[in-house]
């Protein structure tokens, strides 16, 4: 928490202001490049960089915890899932794949739209001086939000916001919690049943001769339906099997 | 830091997210897209719960962070086996699903 106190001291301290720009502008940015960087690769180390400025954000908002929890399983975990899911399937060259003319002014406008209600409704309550966090901001004028701020929470405990959190997930959300640990064990079995492959086995025999294999697929696949379709996923899914089988 | 600023910061965050969505048709980028999205409802979350210094907006965060982690796993999981069965990452590609 040391690192915390100097981030965030006081209401409305400058150092807070400073580390909320800096990585509000890091985050927007990274953001932007997410959606319009044509490389694939590109864009996943932007989103990257996005979560990183994001666990920043949560060090400002006084939740240490959150801010090590998101680099560690966003920035670490999630994003190492992509980059391999992007390279096994040697995608990162781009995309053709951009949307109509159409369709590229609508989805603008619709955000920019929604980017519009966003400031409207968020400009003015909750920006005016009663929105400081903590004790020293004046009293909210009518139609003003004020903000309570956690310092006071985590005295009680402390000072550690691992405990504050930690207490509140293990007695009023301990259902929740079991929940979730379910839902991994569902999603873990889950892509296991998904990464399975079924013709894997018939197939391993003639590797090295592609069109046995074909006729073997046209013959005795029904689940494919279109013969068209079975041909040309063996066609794709070829390469990428020889170097699972070899590993 | 006034707290509007940070539901300002996520609205925009979410925003540029949903654009993404819209425009991209990469199934990849489309779901680095989502996660955007993801990201920008944590950091609201997370202002709210300072903002009422209350514990219940990080436990959501924990656990939309949960759900976000099976989520990629299964997802990314259905992205490979759609590649290696009609070999394009194209989520415009006419569908199995449609009738």
């Amino acid at each position: 928490m040391t690192l915390l106190a100097q981030v965030a001291p006081t209401a409305g301290g400058t150092a807070e202001v400073v580390v909320f720009w800096v990585f509000a502008v890091i985050a927007l940015g990274s953001a932007i490049a997410v959606i319009s960087l044509r490389n694939v690769v590109h864009g996943a180390v932007m989103l990257v960089l996005n979560f990183l400025s994001i666990g920043g954000l949560f060090l400002t908002l006084e939740s240490a915890f959150l801010s090590v929890i998101q680099v560690l399983v966003y920035g670490g975990a999630i994003m190492v899932l992509f980059l391999f899911v992007i390279m096994l399937l040697g995608v990162d060259r781009d995309d053709l794949l951009q949307a109509d003319l159409r369709t590229r002014v609508l989805a603008i406008a619709g955000g920019a739209l929604l980017a519009g209600a966003v400031l409207f409704a968020f400009v003015g309550p909750y920006t005016s001086e009663a929105s400081v966090c903590g004790p020293d901001a004046p009293a909210p004028g009518p139609g003003e939000v004020a903000c309570a701020g956690l310092a006071e929470a985590y005295d009680e405990d402390d000072g550690a916001g691992a405990r504050f959190l930690g207490r509140s997930l293990f007695t009023t959300y301990t259902y929740p919690f079991e929940l979730a640990a379910l839902l991994l064990t569902v999603a873990t079995i889950g892509a296991v049943i998904l990464a399975r492959r079924r013709d894997l086995e018939p197939e391993d025999e003639d590797l090295a001769d592609l069109d046995a294999a074909a006729a073997d697929d046209l013959d005795g696949d029904d689940l494919d339906g279109a013969s068209g379709a079975a041909a040309e996923r063996h066609v794709a899914g070829d390469g990428p099997g020889t170097t699972e089988r070899g590993g | 830091m006034e707290i509007g600023y940070y539901f300002i910061l996520s609205g925009l965050m979410f925003c540029i997210g949903l654009v993404g969505v819209l425009l991209r048709r990469n199934a990849i980028v489309l779901f680095m897209c989502v996660e955007l999205m993801l990201n920008a409802v944590n950091l609201t979350l997370a202002a709210a719960a300072r903002m009422w210094a209350g514990p219940d907006g990080q436990v959501f965060v924990f656990f939309v962070i949960v759900v976000a982690a099976a989520e990629v796993v299964v997802g990314l999981a259905i992205i490979v086996n759609l590649y290696f069965r009609r070999g394009t990452l194209d989520v415009d590609v006419p569908q199995l699903l449609r009738w």
